[in-house]
């Protein structure tokens, strides 16, 4: 008797994460910058600080990676305190 | 004019001539002069995307009307001190209240954002600032004084 072989197969797809970028600029106080990243994300200090760092030397620096909902959010809060901030998807 | 942190939070702002009035007063003045959007500028790499029509719509505006009450409260705070001190001996007092600090630090941001905007004042050389252009650039280094207390003493 032939039987019916049924093969199951699982193909899960993760959404890339998207980054959230802060842009530097000529204006923010580079203390500013750092007391924001930890408002906003509740970095410790030196994180922060770090962070805010690269933005200051390379221009701009990834400070968060996640589903896109709340990366919009995240810049969303980091332009209402004058930070320039965009998402980008992750490659 | 004085400037000093209260021993419950918030600093008091002693105004004590005519020309301290108008230094205040410049805040929302250079933040209004030269027609910066704030609310496109910080938005500008997320408006590059070609998918950001409800960012535009619906965010930016938000944006605006923040950054517009932010100096509508310094206005506010500025004009009420110089009409209670309008006929006394004692100088003018401003209290930024802890909870207005972030309005007031984002006000004078403006204010600095605006002038550098309009005088580059980050590439000048002071020795060959014309009066204008070193005017803005003492009161963008008042303006980050101000903000630099309200950090320190009153934010963190």
């Amino acid at each position: 008797m032939a039987g019916t072989l049924t093969e199951t197969r699982e193909d899960t797809t993760l959404d890339a994460p998207w980054n959230v970028l802060v842009h530097d600029d000529p204006v923010n106080l580079m203390p500013y910058v750092t007391w924001v990243l930890m408002k906003i994300f509740s970095y410790p200090e030196n994180r922060a600080a770090a962070l805010m760092m690269t933005i200051h030397r390379h221009g701009r620096a990834i400070v968060w990676s996640g589903e896109r909902e709340q990366a919009e959010f995240f810049a969303q809060q980091l332009q209402a305190r004058q930070l320039k901030s965009s998402i980008e998807r992750t490659e | 004019m004085k400037v000093a942190p209260l021993l419950k939070g918030g600093l008091r702002i002693d105004v004590e001539s005519p020309l301290d009035w108008r230094i205040l007063r410049g805040i929302t003045q250079d933040a209004r002069t030269g027609g910066l959007d704030l609310a496109d500028r910080v938005s500008s790499a997320m408006l590059a995307d070609p998918e950001s029509d409800d960012w535009r719509d619906y965010v930016v505006p938000d944006l605006r009307d923040g950054f517009d009450a932010q100096l509508a409260i310094i206005e506010r705070a500025v004009a009420d001190a110089a009409t209670t001190a309008a006929g006394c001996e004692e100088p003018g007092r401003i209290f930024i209240h802890p909870e207005e600090a972030e309005d007031w630090f984002g006000g004078l941001n403006q204010a600095r954002l605006a002038l550098e905007e309009r005088h580059n004042l980050s590439a000048a050389i002071e020795s060959e600032m014309t009066p204008g252009r070193r005017s803005a650039w003492f009161r963008s280094q008042f303006y980050a004084d101000i903000q630099g207390m309200l950090l320190t003493l009153v934010m963190r």
